[in-house]
């Protein structure tokens, strides 16, 4: 079989129904604990950590950053825990990957690295944008959200994915595969 | 129901600290997001190839994961409330903020091929571009801190109806609105999990659907 050159091969992951089950599991244990998972909050309170680290006061005026904590917390801990978690699994499987274009990226859009940072940064910032202006993102509002039957989450995923398709659909629409 | 603190709610009501700044807290908190990175990984849903190929809907195994992570979790998080001990939040229907946040979000899901916890997975994998994402996301939710004041009355005020659940519409327990919509969800992901249909072919990202029921295995 041909392989693209990835190295992370389909036969090394996961299972989507042992995975989908794991975290669920995971998610009703940390509303056992603490709360809901959630991601999208913690970039706002690293920019509240930043911003103080440059010694800004900007934390204490403005009306959304003052409602954010001014240490960590057990929310925040997440985001940390989940690039820690994503490198050692990576570590353990042998798939880490220092790539900086995507492959199928590249068979759409060519290989210039500030082309696709380009795109990385402005995704990042739709991304995070969107998700603050709803009150959360893919984990906060949908996987916990709607997992609590909040009806925003269901909202919120029907436009997320909406709009996701018409997006992918539009940038790849010359390409077959 | 306990509804000790709001979640997704920083936004419109500003609680602060979720879930506590002790060394439990925070010990735990760090060990969840392990757990949640690491799943993630493993199953494929840091990779910008899964996550663009299921919004093309060539590839749809990360969104039957993912719902299936909604049921699993919906029905466990139920259970544990029924035992008394749950720490539900529940988010704010502001119908407008909700749309539009989603539709924005959306696009810049589909432009980078991450959504903001499957960058900070995929940025702890080594890759570059995710990092960039991670950066991107840093200054996107730093604009909207700044334009907070004037996106708010526009978007989170109107049509805002706070907290709203299914079960307080149906008016039915939650227990059993949690294990209706895990039987809906394993009956639609059972549904697109069926031979030949958006299912991964092999990780070159031919197209599923022109791909013969039995070529469609994944790998060597």
């Amino acid at each position: 079989m041909k392989s693209g050159g990835q190295l992370l091969q389909p036969k090394k992951r996961l299972n989507w129904i042992a995975g989908g089950i794991l975290l669920g599991l995971l998610n009703a244990f940390a509303v056992a604990t603490y709360g809901a998972l959630g991601v999208s909050r913690n970039y706002v309170v690293a920019d509240g950590f930043l911003l103080r680290l440059f010694g800004s006061d900007i934390n204490s005026t403005n009306s959304y950053l003052s409602g954010m904590p001014a240490t960590a917390d057990w929310l925040f801990m997440i985001a940390p825990g989940m690039v820690i978690g994503g490198f050692l699994a990576a570590l353990l499987t042998g798939s880490i990957n220092t790539r900086s274009v995507p492959r199928l990226w590249k068979s759409r859009f060519g290989d210039s690295k500030p082309k696709r940072f380009a795109a990385a940064f402005a995704g990042g910032f739709l991304l995070l944008f969107g998700a603050r202006i709803a009150g959360g993102c893919t984990s906060g509002l949908v996987l916990s959200g709607a997992g609590q039957l909040a009806v925003a989450g269901f909202v919120f995923g029907a436009s997320i994915f909406a709009s996701g398709i018409i997006t992918a659909k539009l940038l790849y629409r010359r390409q077959a595969p | 129901m306990s509804i000790y603190f709001t979640i997704a709610q920083a936004a419109t009501d500003t609680t602060g600290v979720v879930g506590g700044t002790d060394f439990r807290a925070i010990a735990l908190g760090l060990l969840t997001g392990v757990s949640f990175g690491a799943i993630l990984q493993r199953v494929g849903a840091s990779s910008y190839e899964m996550i663009v190929n299921m919004l093309r809907l060539k590839d749809l195994t990360v969104m039957k994961f993912f719902f299936l992570a909604v049921g699993v979790g919906a029905v466990g998080i139920y259970t544990v409330d029924a035992l008394g001990t749950a720490h539900i939040g529940i988010a704010p229907l502001y119908l407008l903020g909700l749309v539009v946040g989603g539709l924005v979000f959306g696009a810049g899901w589909a432009i980078c091929g991450y959504c903001p916890g499957t960058s900070l997975v995929a940025m702890g994998e080594g890759k570059v571009d995710a990092a960039i994402t991670v950066l991107g996301g840093l200054a996107g939710a730093l604009a909207l801190a700044l334009t907070w004041d004037w996106i708010r009355p526009l978007l989170v005020d109107p049509l805002n109806f706070g907290p709203t659940s299914l079960p307080d519409i149906l008016g039915v327990r939650p227990l059993l609105v949690a294990v209706v919509l895990t039987a809906i969800i394993v009956v639609f992901d059972a549904y697109l999990d069926r031979p030949g249909t958006g299912r991964k072919s092999s990780s070159t990202g031919k197209p599923a659907g022109n791909t013969a029921p039995g070529r469609a295995q994944g790998g060597p």
